[in-house]
């Protein structure tokens, strides 16, 4: 009798280990917004990580529609705004986009503003692109000079593009019923280049990335509505959009948040890109095609916004961040061979939440990602902010490259090579919806992983191989 | 006790393990992603046989065969949501002219009327990859030799000169094959009057079947008809 009552309790407990992972869901985020001060319901946007104040520490710059934009930043445990020039906060223009990167070459950051004051065609108000000049901002565009060049179409996202490789960062504008500007600094003037790059195409323009996708220098993924999406390769500083023979135009459904995701743990760059109330897509490369590897429950036609890829947990793998609007948000562990396993959200899950955009960074510096999220849209809501609770000693690791200027150089690959994994980052040139992360790649430590290096894929396809003797902080590695 | 302990241990691990593990088939995620595939041109209009086409070309099974052609209507050529429900109804045999009676998954309820009046049906035997299927497919004549061809609907999809373009649709004794039939077999007589009594493929059809040809505006309009009468 006892021998089988010891055999019955054997069972149960290997049972209890068998199904224990999937009836407890331990909370994966924790609930920060108490940290942001001043926390009004509003109608935000786009959310972007940058310094905009050049004082080493990144703010998060939240927009805002018929609210002022926003630059909050860390200061003694709370997240404070510290943009009030008019210029800047610009509560009359609308903005929606934003992404910042080093248009004039001077080693900081200029913002571009996105602004949408109709949802497609021809719009009222003009876009913003605000340089520090001592303490005080300017528009690029109030410039006399530069006046030609306003973008006067509604659009919706903003990315970096480093497409000759040599630190010049042009800014490509998603617009929505009227042709993508592609804008570099020339001479001291800003210019729409769209047209002799051949990106001057009409559509109805969601979501852009650009990164190492298909070559060693900046390529151009856009998700697009009412038409195909854009895969554009970059042929030396020029573009061929290529997306329908590498099978991503999916021309049927409505693009929306797009990020690049090392998949695979391989070593490049793949596409996650979310279909409006349609299949999301896991984009794998694989010979000279992209094949959609996510399971039934990643694809699940959600409405979605932005998607962020990023190991919130320090975990060593990725987490996929996705933002619904008024629907319940969603999590997944990206694990090894591509399997997108489901965290389940309670803190995070916002089910009434009318999320626009979202950003992250590890805004308090302590090695552990913060996820800001902004909400509002159709409903006024405050902002949302979330960490992982993470394991006690868990490891970390944080790249941040800069160019030859000294300034983020977004458009660049990092890769994580050890014995476990080969893992590479985008530095974030515009993701997301609207948005864009923090111009760092940041790892979380797997268990027992060991000998740590790194390869910096620069823009210009040059690659630099760094010895990692120590964890748990952030390297910056300049461009030579 | 040993037996039922074991038992039970099986069945709970099975049911908690299924949702992690279950992962099927999603056959409308496939025609989505390749739809720039099959109409390059991205001109759908009436091209239900390039839908047919495109999924017989494929290496599946009788079951993947079946599953796809649920998901097109064969009249407009449009994608059918995943749990669409068919319309059940009747279509002449070309040979025998006898009704042959099944169940028709279509984009709207007009497309029901016009592939009962405009198309006929044919038995067609394939060899899948579990072996060789005999099932009933919706045809239309050759139209390539008419004066009136729909210039909304890409011609070049069907026809190669005067002839059925085999490379884009497929053949079937020189008639053009637009979808599948599902559960073809002869009719009965309460199933005709079940069909002809029904509000759409009786009541509905009979009054969409009797107006002029410039006076339709639902479903496909005259796009079909043209190509098909």
């Amino acid at each position: 009798m006892i021998s089988k009552l010891s055999d019955f309790l054997k069972k149960i407990i290997i049972l209890l280990i068998l199904i224990i992972p999937n009836i407890v869901n331990a909370d994966f985020f924790e609930d920060m917004s108490s940290k942001i001060v001043d926390n009004p319901k509003r109608l935000s946007y786009g959310i972007s990580v940058s310094d905009i104040d050049q004082n080493g520490k990144y703010e998060f710059i939240v927009t805002g529609f018929g609210y002022p934009n926003l630059a909050l930043s860390y200061n003694n445990g709370k997240l404070i705004n510290v943009a009030s020039q008019k210029i800047f906060s610009d509560e009359f223009r609308k903005t929606i986009g934003v992404a910042a990167c080093d248009v004039d070459r001077d080693g900081y950051e200029e913002i571009y503003f996105l602004n949408t004051d109709t949802y497609s065609g021809t719009k009222k108000y003009s876009d913003r692109l605000i340089d520090l000049e001592g303490n005080k901002f300017l528009d690029i565009f109030e410039i006399e000079k530069n006046k030609e060049e306003l973008n006067l179409t509604a659009g919706r996202s903003v990315a970096c593009v480093d497409r000759k490789g040599n630190g010049e960062y042009g800014l490509y504008v998603s617009n929505y019923g009227g042709p993508t500007r592609f804008y570099e600094i020339e001479g001291k003037k800003i210019k729409d280049k769209s047209a002799n790059l051949n990106l001057d195409k009409v559509t109805g323009g969601r979501a852009v990335v650009s990164g190492h996708i298909l070559t060693d220098r900046s390529d151009i993924f856009a998700a697009n509505e009412r038409g195909a999406n854009f895969l554009l390769k970059n042929n030396n500083g020029l573009f061929e959009d290529v997306a329908f023979d590498y099978r991503v135009d999916d021309v049927i459904q409505n693009g929306r948040g797009t990020t690049l995701s090392d998949i695979l743990y391989r070593g490049r760059l793949d596409i996650i890109s979310g279909n409006w109330q349609g299949y999301h897509r896991a984009y794998v490369l694989k010979d000279n095609q992209f094949k959609d590897i996510g399971n039934i429950k990643f694809d699940k036609p959600s409405r979605i916004r932005t998607i962020i890829s990023a190991d919130f947990d320090n975990d060593g793998y990725d987490e996929v961040f996705m933002n619904n609007i008024a629907e319940p948000n969603k999590l997944f562990r990206i694990k090894e061979n591509g399997i997108f396993e489901e965290i389940k959200l309670k803190t995070g899950l916002e089910p009434d939440g009318f999320g626009t955009g979202a950003a992250v960074a590890d805004i308090d510096e302590d090695g552990i990602l913060e996820l800001l999220v902004s909400r509002g849209e159709s409903k006024e809501q405050t902002l949302t902010l979330y960490k992982a609770k993470v394991k006690k000693n868990s490891k970390y690791l944080r790249i941040k490259p800069l160019n030859k200027y000294g300034a983020p150089a977004r458009g660049a690959t990092v890769t994580l090579i050890t014995d476990q994994r080969k893992h590479s980052k985008t530095i974030d040139s515009g993701s997301g919806y609207l948005c864009q992360m923090e111009p760092v790649a940041h790892y979380g430590i797997r268990k027992n992983e060991k000998n740590f290096k790194l390869e910096v894929k620069w823009t210009n396809g040059e690659k630099e191989l760094i010895n990692i003797s120590e964890l748990n902080k952030t390297i910056t590695i300049k461009q030579k | 006790m040993r037996k039922i302990s074991n038992v039970l241990v099986f069945i709970i691990i099975i049911l908690f393990h299924y949702n992690s593990s279950a992962d099927e088939k999603n056959y409308h995620k496939e025609l989505i992603t390749d739809w720039s595939k099959i109409f390059p041109d991205q001109n759908r209009n009436a091209a239900g046989p390039k839908f047919f086409k495109y999924i017989i070309d494929k290496k599946i099974t009788y079951k993947d065969f079946i599953e796809f052609n649920k998901l097109y209507c064969a009249v407009s050529g449009s994608l059918i949501d995943p749990d669409s429900e068919p319309d059940f109804l009747f279509v002449n045999e070309s040979e025998t002219n006898m009704k042959v009676c099944g169940n028709y998954y279509k984009c709207c309820i007009p497309c029901s009327c016009d592939i009962m009046k405009y198309s006929q049906v044919q038995k067609m035997k394939y060899e899948f990859e579990d072996g060789i299927k005999e099932f009933y497919v919706f045809t239309i004549k050759n139209p390539c030799n008419k004066n009136d061809f729909p210039n909304r609907v890409n011609k070049d999809y069907f026809c190669d000169g005067k002839k059925i373009n085999d490379k884009q649709v497929y053949n079937l004794n020189d008639k053009i094959v637009i979808g599948l039939l599902h559960d073809g077999k002869s009719c009965s007589k309460d199933e005709i009057n079940y069909v002809k009594t029904h509000q759409v493929t009786g009541r509905y059809c009979e009054l969409r079947n009797n107006t002029p040809l410039e006076n339709l505006d639902a479903g496909m309009g005259d796009i079909f008809i043209k190509l098909a009468r």
